[in-house]
């Protein structure tokens, strides 16, 4: 569980000011040392390249497995209800069952805070096909009080809902959450419009119930062009509907209310279908 | 500095929370009204939550900035100020005036002090000083001068009165005989709360005193009361009420005890009285408790057994042992390769078996239950074959010799005949004699007429079961089980007949045995078996398993040449079935030996045979029952068995190699076939060979014509063209169930054989076999690959024309079945795929984070380094505070220099301009020429 530490090194302490400026910092540096390595693995891939050829029959084209530069998803989840309070004399991530007392002591509805209902959408989006299959270019999560949060696609989120509310504790509390035995930040709270971290070309769709646009998803999906990158924009409250504006597009995928899982599934499922992912 | 602004930072703020906590309402209006009479707007701003967190009391949450600033300013003026104001100085003033530090004290109370230190300071001086005035200095003199000696003269009083009269007179003196007034005012008072010593001491004596009289007095009555009861119950036990109501005995030891306080004579007398009466009752009687008690001691304690099973429970451990066991049959059949652990469960395995088996196995299972018959444990095979050389040359040593001689006999006479030579092999293994083999071959000479002779006869009514091998065999059952329910009845008619010996040694050659059993019905033959085996049991004498072995041998032979004889004696086969399996199982090396043995010269004299060209090589009915014999003694699902894989192969062999010339192959053959559907039913081994064999039966139903389509198919399969033996040319036709067995007994050349009715039930029992196999390979990937063709070949056959329309439907069945399953198979074929790659999905990683996670702690599992990493940390904290201090400090300082300069330049512009001023004023004078009288002149103005 517990990382090696390392020394600090230089670099980071440079960088470290900004978490804004800390992106575009990081992707000329990964590129670099992609690059390097490229260049590192350059003769012995080539070598191997070649034998490939001999290998292969003409006329049967091998699958190209790069799939880095395809258009993506991008998913946000608003009004994620993660909150920590100071619960006796530990932080707890508030959450209707266990704390309701609390709760409605400090005057709250206890019925809003319901964490796992963020928890499942999360889990949802990172285990879907679109996601293994590395379509999924971003998630954001944005919680009811305003934090802002990135989750890099390839975490792989607690599975019980407790140890999931202990990662969330340390990354409300700490602002970044980084991987066993590296460096690299995989929850990192961000500054907050959410805009400024999304592709340009890119549509953003939010998802209501109350929407008078009842569409199916399939169709809706398939009609998209296929360059363009896609923004869902589902919220994980249990009451309520999101209303921001710069979502462009609401949409309403099915005449019952839906849970916000399953709809981050159907979601999924219908970008699956239509990338042909199996 | 730095400290000390701190400091005062916390008591200011610390005092301002508990402003707080007692008046929640309006703190920032009482602050303001303690600390700051005028406000300052910005002392009352108060510090913003940026992040609100519910539940959580942030320690510097409610500071007001402003306030903050304004008393670390005060703090300096008060220390830094004052030491930059000092620090030019060479000297400086220091207030030692009393209390004068203490900011506590009002200017009233200091002069009190001050007065009071002076007085002191007084007082010091004049103990020691001889007094120069008179008035005073006597009377303070002589009472302060005055020894603790003198303290208790009974002047005492003079000196009160004098005090008191000087207090009013002498204001100067007060504080002294005020304490002096005190001394003597509790002076009363001090005598009741001090007592002397010895008052102490006498009051604790008399107390002492007090208390053991009292003791005494205690112990007195005390006596006396117990006197009285002594006396009391005396006179109660010399009265008849309690004699009544006690026992006898206890009586006495009363009394006795009684006695020593009493005067004798008088008990003496009652115990006179009393003891005739009652002594010998109580001798008599012992105390039933006391009886009771050493009862119970001396009692055996019950000890717990096992409890009786319950049906339920017997059932529940049967049904155990035989998932056991099926469970073991599973793993042979997936061919594990350890020797090592098979050996290990093989011979823990043969003790239980032993015991088990003869309740297990019952007589009538002949063919149906097939998982009843594989009793004998696996993984033989390795073991065999390791100990083949040692058991033959130690148990058999002898017997081995003799077959050796055997053989070559039988050899020779093999070339003779054929069905003698197989016979002939049985015997070799067990050391036959001569003599016996003359009389095999005599017998089946005898039968060898005797087949000719009624060869037709059989023809006509050939007409029972013979489908599958369990087919006929639950036919055959049926009629066991009745012969079974009157056996009890026949056998004791038949004791009648001839009475068996109750203890049989177990005979050691075949001629023996038969000597035994000649003229026996098959019951009595059956019994005669079951006593040998009883009485020879390997359970009760160590040599008897060589005895049983022998006499294993013996059974088998017995059994092969029963087989030989004509007419079949069926009936006593299947009852020979139950003994030889359950001794297979006592012996199971043995009967493996034996099995192998057996099937070694078969497969040498088939393959002498299928060199004579036109000669039907088909093995014989005695081949055909030891196989199936063999089949039920063995597991035929092991992967690999050291009987029955030879066996397996054999039949394939036949099936493959030998020509199928007339119908009576075709029996055996189809026969063969059906052996083998059940021999491998449940391990689901393929045998290409018997699909083949039935393929080509198949195509021996087509006409001539039609079978040039299926050259194809010859290609694959080296068969020999197959005459249309099974086609059928009339159109009426009926379909009857074969009896093999008689059909075995038809010459080769029967008419039977050539007749529509014969070909029509052949193909019928073909078709079934077909169908058995197809739903056994029905898991095989290539099944379709297999059976499509055969399938094919059925449609075909079913346009035929002469084709009877049940046999038809029939064929349309098996087609179908074959048809679904491979369409089936086919759905779930998939496309040969190139360089098959699955997509890889990308790496997840693991996000680092703690259980209870609480912010600020180190969560390095180096605690040193944490520690380490904990004092660095508050190292630069606190160097940054010293820092942003000396900042402030620095700034307040040039602020109060500047301000003292801008002070000092402000005097020095003013002086500057008032001399300008002056000399302004006399250069107008002295200009205006006014100097000399111009004072004059301007008082005057």
């Amino acid at each position: 569980m517990v990382r090696a530490y390392k020394v600090k090194g230089e670099k980071r302490k440079k960088k470290g000011e900004n978490y804004d400026k800390e992106e575009e910092i990081e992707v000329p540096l990964e590129e670099e040392e992609s690059t390097k390595r490229v260049k590192t693995e350059h003769t012995a891939a080539d070598t191997e390249a070649a034998e490939r050829v001999v290998d292969l029959l003409s006329g049967i084209p091998v699958v190209a497995a790069d799939q880095t530069n395809k258009a993506g998803v991008i998913f946000i989840i608003e009004r994620a209800s993660l909150e920590i309070a100071k619960i006796g004399k530990t932080y707890q991530l508030l959450n209707s069952d266990e704390h309701s007392n609390f709760l409605k002591k400090n005057g709250r509805n206890p019925s809003d805070y319901r964490p796992d209902i963020a928890h499942q959408a999360m889990l949802s989006i990172l285990d879907s096909r679109v996601n293994k299959a590395g379509r999924l270019k971003a998630l954001y999560v944005r919680t009811e009080k305003g934090v802002l949060f990135e989750v890099k696609p390839h975490v792989r989120i607690p599975r019980t809902f407790k140890r999931f509310a202990g990662i969330m504790l340390q990354l409300l509390q700490k602002l970044s959450i980084t991987a066993v035995g590296k460096r690299e930040k995989l929850l990192r709270v961000i500054k907050n419009p959410v805009t400024q971290y999304l592709p340009i070309d890119c549509r953003k769709i939010g998802f209501s119930h109350s929407s008078e646009k009842l569409v199916d998803i399939q169709d809706y999906v398939n009609g998209v062009n296929n360059d363009t990158n896609l923004v869902f924009v589902v919220g994980a409250m249990a009451h309520g509907k999101i209303d921001k504006d710069y979502v462009e597009d609401y949409l309403s995928i099915s005449d019952y209310p839906l849970s916000a899982a399953y709809c981050i599934s159907m979601i999924t499922n219908a970008m699956e279908r239509k990338w042909k992912i199996l | 500095m730095a400290k000390t602004a701190k400091a005062s930072k916390s008591d200011s703020s610390s005092k301002k929370k508990k402003m707080k906590k007692s008046s929640k309402s309006g703190p920032k209006a009482k602050d303001m009204k303690l600390k700051a009479p005028k406000e300052n707007p910005f002392e009352t701003i108060w510090s913003r939550r940026k992040f609100d967190i519910l539940g959580k009391k942030r320690k510097g949450e409610q500071r007001r900035i402003g306030e903050a600033r304004s008393s670390a300013i005060e703090k300096r003026k008060k220390t830094l100020l004052k030491e930059y104001e000092q620090s030019a100085k060479s000297s400086m003033f220091v207030d030692k005036r009393i209390g004068e530090n203490d900011e506590g004290l009002g200017e009233f109370d200091k002069a009190i002090m001050r007065s009071q230190r002076e007085r002191q300071v007084k007082l010091k001086k004049n103990k020691y000083n001889l007094s120069d005035e008179d008035e005073e200095g006597f009377e303070i003199g002589a009472s302060l001068g005055r020894d603790d000696f003198d303290e208790e003269v009974p002047f005492d009083e003079d000196e009160e009165d004098y005090g008191r009269d000087d207090k009013s007179a002498i204001l100067g003196q007060l504080n002294f005989h005020g304490s002096q007034n005190a001394q003597a005012g509790p002076m009363e008072a001090e005598e009741n709360r001090k007592k002397s010593k010895k008052e102490v001491m006498e009051e604790i004596i008399q107390k002492s005193k007090f208390f053991k009289a009292q003791k005494a007095k205690d112990r007195e009555e005390n006596d006396e009361l117990t006197e009285q009861l002594d006396k009391e119950f005396t006179s109660l036990v010399n009265s008849k009420a309690l004699l009544s109501l006690t026992q006898p005995d206890k009586i006495h030891a009363l009394k006795a005890l009684v006695n020593k306080n009493i005067s004798v004579g008088n008990v003496k007398k009652d115990e006179v009285v009393d003891a005739p009466r009652k002594g010998p009752i109580g001798k008599e009687k012992p105390d039933t408790y006391e009886m009771l008690v050493s009862e119970m001691a001396l009692d055996i304690r019950a000890r717990p057994s096992n409890r009786t099973k319950t049906p339920e429970e017997i059932a529940q451990e049967e049904k155990e042992r035989l998932e056991m066991l099926e469970q073991e049959r599973q793993k042979r059949m997936a061919a594990a390769d350890d020797d090592g652990s098979e050996e290990d469960g093989n011979a823990s395995d043969d003790d239980s078996k032993l015991i088990k088996d003869p309740r297990t196995i019952s007589g009538d299972d002949l063919g149906d239950n097939l998982e009843e018959a594989p009793r004998t444990k696996l993984g033989w095979i390795a073991e065999i074959l390791r100990k083949k050389e040692s058991e033959l040359e130690g148990e058999d040593a002898a017997s081995t010799g003799d077959s050796e001689s055997e053989e070559d006999d039988g050899e020779d006479e093999g070339n003779d005949d054929g069905e003698d030579e197989e016979s002939d092999e049985s015997d070799e293994e067990q050391g036959k004699t001569q003599t016996i083999k003359d009389w095999e071959q005599s017998d089946d000479d005898v039968i060898d007429t005797e087949e000719e002779d009624d060869d037709e006869g059989s023809g006509d009514d050939a007409k029972k079961v013979m489908k599958t091998k369990d087919h006929k065999q639950v036919a055959v059952k049926g009629k066991e089980v009745g012969t079974l329910q009157t056996k009890k009845e026949k056998t004791t008619v038949k004791h009648q007949q001839s009475e068996l010996p109750y203890t049989i040694e177990a005979p050691k050659t075949l001629e023996e045995f038969t000597s035994l059993i000649d003229n026996c019905s098959d019951d009595q033959v059956i019994e005669a078996i079951k006593r040998i085996r009883a009485f020879n049991a390997i359970t009760v004498a160590a040599e008897n398993k060589k005895k049983m072995q022998v006499f294993y041998g013996v059974l088998l032979q017995y059994f092969a040449v029963l087989t030989n004889k004509k007419p079949l004696n069926f009936k006593l086969l299947n009852l020979l079935v139950k003994p030889l399996m359950e001794m297979s199982a006592a012996t199971p090396y043995f009967a493996a030996i034996c099995a192998r043995q057996r099937l070694q010269r078969t497969r040498t004299q088939f393959c002498e045979d299928i060199k004579l060209t036109g000669k039907s090589s088909l093995p014989s009915l005695k081949t055909i029952f030891l196989l199936r014999l063999w089949s039920m003694i063995f597991p035929c699902s092991d992967f690999r068995h050291c009987v029955m894989t030879p066996a397996i192969l054999l039949m394939c062999e036949y099936l493959m190699r030998c020509p199928i010339i007339c119908g009576r192959d075709i029996a055996i053959a189809s026969f063969l076939c059906s052996l083998l559907l059940s021999v491998t039913k449940q391990s689901q081994k393929f045998c290409p060979e018997a699909i083949v064999f039935l393929q080509t039966l198949l195509m021996a139903a087509l006409d001539k014509e039609h079978r040039s389509e299926n050259i194809q198919l010859n290609n694959l399969m080296e068969i020999k063209e197959l005459e249309p033996l099974l086609c059928i040319r009339s159109s009426t036709v009926e379909i009857d169930s074969l009896d093999f067995l008689e059909l075995v007994d038809l010459p080769e050349d029967s008419q039977y054989f050539q007749s529509d009715n014969y070909r029509a039930s052949m193909l019928v029992t073909v078709l079934e076999t077909l169908q058995g196999f197809v739903n056994v390979y029905k898991e095989l990937i290539s099944f379709p690959e297999i059976f499509t063709p055969i399938s094919k070949l059925l449609c075909k056959l079913a346009g035929e024309n002469h084709i009877p329309e049940a046999l038809r439907e029939k064929m349309k069945d098996v087609s179908q079945l074959i048809d679904t399953k491979s369409q089936e198979h086919h759905m779930l074929r998939q496309p040969l795929k190139m360089r098959k790659k699955k997509p890889v999905p990308i790496r997840m990683v693991n996000p680092k984070f703690e259980e209870n996670y609480v912010k600020g702690r180190d969560y390095d599992p180096d605690r040193e380094r944490a520690e380490k990493k904990k004092l660095r940390k508050r190292i630069k904290e606190e160097a940054k505070g010293a820092v942003r201090e000396l900042r402030k400090d620095n700034e307040f300082l040039s602020k109060a220099k500047e301000r003292e300069r801008s002070l000092l330049a402000a005097e020095k512009a003013e002086k500057y301009g008032k001399d300008l001023a002056f000399l302004q004023e006399q250069e107008h004078a002295f200009k205006s020429g006014q100097l000399g009288k111009g004072k004059g002149q301007k008082r005057r103005r």
